[in-house]
């Protein structure tokens, strides 16, 4: 798998940063990349509202997380996105959607999942594959949000929900996701 | 004798006179030394009602602690930086110019420096049972346990410059504190280990060797912010090495 | 100061805990406690004084990095040793880390062992809980 790019989107869906880090992908013109942010989060939330008709809240998992950080000091993922739109694929590419508990949203744009020879495979091991990705790029996520909290929060030339230009933070991101 | 007080040579602390201490009453002052405590026509009465007030002589005070001891708890880095990162933040709204952000990073660190050198010497015990008095020896210092007591490590590297005589740079390869920090383009050479340098000056000038100290961000291949800290000296020191030394 | 830290902080404790979103208060209070200032300050605050409605709480600081060389000075100014919060940047810190996870409170110091006090001791309030702002997405 290789990233191909990364958009962090603020609280409101702004976008404030995006980055090619690896190349394989078209480049859009900025305008276009404001508008792919603006949509993808606006889907984001409608999305978050298809649910089934009698929702069971899953939030006894929230607290079970909480409790065994509490007694175990062990971390679990930052990613709070249940609900909402968490991935697309296509042939040419995989998007992945992370948003943290402030609301960020970090998006992840990848090559596709590896395209198996279905013929004498079961499609169970093609649903292996998505999870192994998705798994593979929340690790990703994991560092790239460690990463925003030194280079950006800790920058004292960063304002909060504004576009990202430190360089520190690109060369960082750089290394990580170049494969 | 009063109105020939010889003030510090440093414009930060170069505004303050004797009679300072009674307007701010607290605080270190250079010119009269420490006059945090002084038992004044209007501090007596407190000191005399005791129990009403925090004196040094409440449980637990600092003054009743060793000094020698190296106990620390520590905290995160992350604390640090955030803490720095807002430190610089409000230098940088109550400037008019990144001359005077970085002037005011470094009077920030000039008095933590002055006060990190007495206790680095104190905690090293006087070690060599006399202090540095020549440029060289300061320099090794501050390179060496100075830089480790503050830092953790010493300092990367220590050099002369080849072109100016009375020039010497201190080398940190990965500055602690400014880190995480990116400049932007429009900031010029701002460096805000500006802070650092202040520290350095403040070392240099109480023990004697008055210096200006500016940091310069030299990036290379790998180290980003390498940063290097140019000590020019007061030509008047190299007049007195040469009269004392040679 | 401490409002833009908080602000900031939170995200770090975010990425590097991965904590969900709190329960009750009596949760974010454990967090607090035993995960936000263990990992920043390293010191583990005691909880105390919850109030019968779960609404406030204190938090008992046996050690404070922040105020560990400090004494403050007795001067002409009264008003130094008598109404100086001299750590109130934690009250900062506190409130702008809970606002960005939509928790509204009033943070402020109740007593603080530099003044001479037994103890020194920060009360946390929630007012609300702000529900229309949490980012949409979440369970």
């Amino acid at each position: 798998m290789r990233i191909f790019s990364l958009y962090i989107l603020n609280k409101a869906g702004g976008l404030v940063f995006q980055k090619d880090v690896n190349p394989g992908i078209a480049k859009l013109t900025a305008n276009d990349y404001l508008v792919l942010a603006g949509t993808l989060h606006s889907v984001h939330a409608i999305a978050t509202n298809l649910k089934p008709a009698e929702c069971r809240s899953l939030n006894e998992t929230a607290q079970t997380v909480n409790g065994q950080i509490l007694s175990s000091g062990k971390a679990s993922t930052p990613n709070v996105n249940n609900l909402g739109l968490q991935h697309v694929d296509t042939d040419y590419f995989s998007l992945y959607v992370f948003q943290t508990l402030t609301g960020i949203k970090f998006v992840l744009v990848t090559s596709p999942v590896a395209k198996q020879d279905h013929s004498h495979e079961s499609p169970l091991s093609t649903k292996g594959e998505l999870r192994k990705q998705y798994e593979l790029v929340e690790e990703y996520f994991k560092q790239l949000y460690v990463l925003y909290c030194d280079y950006v929060m800790k920058d004292p030339f960063y304002s909060t929900d504004m576009p990202i230009k430190s360089t520190l933070f690109e060369a960082k991101i750089k290394s990580v996701c170049e494969a | 004798m009063s109105d020939k007080i010889i003030n510090p040579s440093v414009p930060t602390l170069g505004s303050l006179t004797i009679n300072d201490s009674s307007t701010s009453g607290f605080g270190y002052n250079p010119s009269v030394g420490p006059s945090s405590n002084a038992i004044t026509k209007e501090t007596s009465s407190a000191l005399l009602n005791k129990r009403a007030v925090l004196t040094p002589t409440s449980s637990n005070s600092i003054y009743d602690r060793s000094l020698s001891t190296k106990k620390s708890q520590g905290i995160s880095v992350s604390s640090l930086a955030f803490l720095f990162c807002e430190i610089v933040s409000w230098a940088r709204r109550l400037s008019n110019s990144i001359l005077d952000l970085e002037n005011r990073l470094n009077g920030l660190g000039y008095l933590i420096g002055q006060k990190y050198l007495e206790l680095v010497k104190l905690r090293e015990g006087m070690k060599y049972g006399k202090r540095e008095n020549k440029i060289l020896e300061i320099l090794q210092f501050i390179h060496g346990p100075l830089w480790r007591a503050i830092f953790g490590r010493t300092a990367n590297d220590l050099e002369k410059s080849q072109d100016v005589d009375d020039e010497y740079m201190i080398i940190d390869n990965t500055p602690l504190i400014s880190k995480f920090i990116s400049i932007p383009k429009d900031y010029g050479n701002l460096n805000c280990s500006a802070f650092v340098a202040g520290m350095i000056e403040g070392a240099l000038d109480l023990s004697g060797f008055h210096a200006h100290v500016v940091a310069h961000s030299s990036p290379i291949e790998g180290l980003p912010q390498r940063t290097v800290f140019l000590i020019k000296f007061d030509p008047l020191l190299f007049t007195r090495e040469n009269i004392h030394f040679s | 100061m401490g409002y833009n830290i908080g602000m900031r902080l939170i995200e770090e404790f975010l990425a590097k805990t991965g904590a969900q979103r709190c329960e009750s208060f009596r949760e974010t209070a454990d967090m607090i406690s035993k995960v936000g200032f263990k990992m920043f300050l390293n010191t583990v605050p005691q909880i105390e004084n919850f109030s019968s409605d779960g609404t406030s709480f204190s938090l008992i600081l046996t050690e404070n990095p922040l105020a560990e060389f400090v004494e403050l000075p007795l001067t002409q100014y009264p008003k130094i040793h008598k109404e100086l919060w001299y750590s109130q940047l934690y009250c900062g810190v506190l409130r702008g880390a809970l606002q960005m996870v939509q928790l509204d409170t009033d943070v402020y110091f109740v007593r603080d062992s530099i003044r001479g006090d037994d103890k020194t001791e920060i009360r946390l309030k929630l007012n609300k809980v702000l529900k229309d702002e949490i980012p949409a997405g979440e369970d």
